[in-house]
């Protein structure tokens, strides 16, 4: 019992985020099927894998929005579970394809949220980072309605990373952006990794996970398939880019089932 | 044409889905229902009612030519051809005999206490002089005295019954008398013998002069339908907005990113309500105001003026206060349930299918009440209108102007047992799963439609 908890409290050290046999079943759909994974602190941690691989589950699980079949998550050392109010404040999500109060400008969104987290002046300084990091010029002040989908982009990761979270959890972050955008927003969350923030993402852009993360977790089937360092995975596979790795891990998956 | 047959089958399949049909087929009945209520009052309307004939002794008229004209025989021709086959003539004329007051003219309290064991909401007084004055040839008396009872739309009936019997008496009479000749002086007499303007009606235990209870039905109509009308119009608008901004929620995933800060699932869910609700309110306020002018406009040239202040079915303060905790408390009902039906829309377009059942509960309730009202309503009716929550501002209006509060405070109680329900479910569905996977992804869904 004491060795438990003394690993826990190892764990909580050094772990921003550990799942632990992580199950979800939908009725009688198992949609994620034991999984286990941990993620340092200050790392930026990709998930990647097919459409409805289960990794917008696994992130939402991680969001507290989806309840835990069976298995943990621990979010620094809380409980996702039985703390979800300790891990909503340290956490920021960021769904795929979201979307602002389309009626208020960007100010105004980022003013609203901040409110949320702290008030006086350290929620207009808040407020103020937020406007920093979604960097929209004047456009700050005209509605969200009006935003291109690459500034709507900009503006919601400044919402996620401006109450300073110690995890970043973002679902499909690049997905239907163009080049120029898709690289802005890759070198925004570079920098917020810089800045000590957990980054635990998921994409299908294999390269851009490749560019961005410290390890990788594929997933296909609900299961996890590999982990490791986008360099370790492309050498045990004797391959040039992700892709191929997890082409061939896939191939691999398949073959053993 | 295979393109157009195309097309439209694509079409018909997207908007022919279960829940439309469903609340297609669930206002058919709905009318159906409202149908056999309508049909069954202006059925009740059609019959004769019973009516009272006080003091009919003295009804008996020696004619000039030495025969006789009796009023109560009279009365019996007229109801003769419209009495149902099987039933007694007695059963629709009873007699009954006044008690006088002591400072001698006719007790009403005791009157209608006769009149309700007898069944009856109206009669005509005969006066002790009836006959001797038409001997005389003067115009004879004849008062109609009603009991006014609050019910619907056709239940205003039997004043105007009443008002034609006299009508036709007097002429029966003016036929009986007009064998004899007379002179150009006497011809006011002859053609109206009788004086039908003497009218009065017991409300709440007040004997009023010169009042049918069909004006006052009128005018108390004219003052309870403004409320139901309102009531359904802010509820299909206010939940149409809820349920329209939880579907926008969702679309653009503002809900999901909500859920995951550091914010009370009551916190978000109550201040939605309260924000929804005082726009309801305002909505509401504003309706009322320009809709009683609409109302003012077209019922004060049909009411003949009753003042209902004057009757004691007026509003004070306080019921206005009554009505309001009660219009309020109503739209957090509403909104509640819009939360709860909310949670399920996928989207914004599903979203608008899913305010169908709110707007069905509101128009069930106002239907009723503008028909048949709550008093008129049988048990059955009135538990299914106590039930859905919207009906009881409409209810409180008539209630409150028959001070009736018992009524309007179980209604708030009720009321505001519905919306705390309503908000915990909400709350319970804000922390399940189904808010963000909507129901295709929920097991008994999925036993049900076999899919997965």
């Amino acid at each position: 019992m004491d060795n438990g908890t003394d690993a826990a409290e190892g764990r909580q050290s050094e772990y921003a985020l550990v799942l632990d046999g992580v199950r979800k079943s939908y009725g009688n759909r198992e949609a994620v099927h034991g999984i286990s994974l941990a993620v340092r602190k200050g790392e930026v941690f990709g998930l990647i894998g097919h459409n409805g691989a289960g990794k917008t589950t696994t992130l939402r699980m991680i969001s507290t929005i989806l309840r835990i079949t069976s298995g943990s998550i621990q979010v620094c050392g809380y409980d996702v579970a039985t703390e979800p109010d300790k891990v909503r404040e340290i956490i920021s999500y960021l769904p795929e394809d979201a979307g602002a109060y389309k009626d208020l400008t960007g100010r105004a969104y980022l003013d609203f949220i901040s409110k949320f987290y702290t008030s006086g002046e350290a929620q207009k300084e808040m407020c103020g980072r937020g406007m920093e990091i979604a960097d929209l010029g004047e456009r700050i002040d005209s509605k969200v309605d009006t935003y291109s989908k690459g500034m709507m982009r900009r503006l919601l990761i400044a919402r996620a990373v401006m109450p300073s979270p110690k995890l970043a959890i973002m679902d499909e972050v690049t997905s239907g952006l163009d080049v120029i955008n898709a690289y802005e927003i890759r070198e925004l969350i570079r920098d917020i990794a810089n800045s000590g923030v957990t980054v635990v993402m998921s994409s299908h852009n294999m390269f851009e996970v490749d560019m961005l993360c410290d390890r990788v977790a594929m997933m296909d089937h609900g299961n996890i398939i590999l982990m490791g360092t986008p360099e370790e995975l492309k050498q045990k596979y004797n391959a040039e880019n992700l892709e191929e790795v997890f082409v061939k891990a896939v191939k691999n998956n398949e073959r053993s089932h | 044409m295979s393109d157009l047959t195309n097309i439209v089958r694509k079409e018909l399949k997207e908007l022919l889905t279960p829940g439309s049909v469903i609340s297609v087929v669930f206002m058919m009945v709905l009318f159906a229902m409202l149908g056999g209520l309508i049909g069954g009052e202006v059925e009740k309307a059609k019959v004769l009612p019973a009516i009272s004939i006080v003091d009919g002794g003295n009804g008996e008229v020696t004619l000039p030519d030495g025969g006789t004209w009796s009023l109560e025989k009279s009365v019996e021709s007229i109801y003769l051809p419209s009495i149902p086959e099987g039933a007694s003539i007695s059963d629709f004329i009873i007699e009954l005999t006044s008690k006088k007051t002591a400072g001698g003219s006719i007790d009403y309290a005791d009157l209608q206490s006769q009149m309700k064991a007898a069944g009856t909401a109206c009669a005509m007084i005969v006066p002790q002089n009836f006959a001797e004055s038409i001997s005389g040839k003067t115009q004879a008396g004849l008062e109609q005295f009603y009991i006014y009872e609050p019910t619907g739309m056709f239940g205003t009936a039997p004043s105007s019954v009443a008002a034609t019997i006299a009508a036709s008496l007097n002429s029966m009479l003016s036929r009986a008398l007009l064998t004899e000749e007379f002179g150009p002086e006497d011809y006011s007499f002859y053609i109206n013998p009788i004086d039908t303007g003497s009218i009065g009606t017991m409300v709440n235990g007040n004997y009023v002069k010169d009042v049918t209870p069909g004006a006052i039905a009128n005018q108390v109509s004219s003052q309870t339908m403004l409320v139901p009308m309102v009531i359904m119009i802010i509820i299909m608008m206010v939940g149409s907005i809820v349920i329209s901004s939880m579907g926008s929620e969702k679309e653009n995933k503002t809900l999901e990113t909500l859920l995951t800060m550091p914010i009370r699932r009551t916190t978000i869910v109550t201040g939605k309500i309260i924000a929804a609700a005082l726009v309801g309110l305002i909505y509401g306020l504003a309706y009322m105001f320009g809709m009683s002018f609409y109302m003012n406009a077209l019922t004060s040239e049909i009411t003949s003026g009753v003042s209902l202040e004057s009757i004691g079915l007026g509003l004070g303060l306080q019921d206005y206060a009554f009505l309001m905790v009660s219009m309020f408390l109503s739209i957090i009902c509403a909104l509640g349930l819009c939360m709860i039906l909310g949670a399920f829309a996928k989207n914004n377009k599903s979203a608008q299918t899913m305010t169908l059942p709110i707007s069905i509960l509101a128009m069930i309730p106002m239907f009723i009440i503008m028909f048949s009202g709550w008093y008129g309503s049988s048990a059955l009716v009135q538990a299914l209108l106590f039930v859905i929550p919207f009906s009881h501002p409409m209810i409180a209006v008539e209630a409150l102007m028959y001070n009736d509060y018992m009524l309007v405070i179980s209604g708030i109680g009720y009321m505001a047992v519905f919306a705390a329900a309503a908000i915990l479910v909400t709350v319970r569905l804000y922390n399940s799963d189904i808010l963000v996977t909507g129901l295709g992804q929920n097991g008994f869904v999925q036993k049900l439609t076999g899919r997965k």
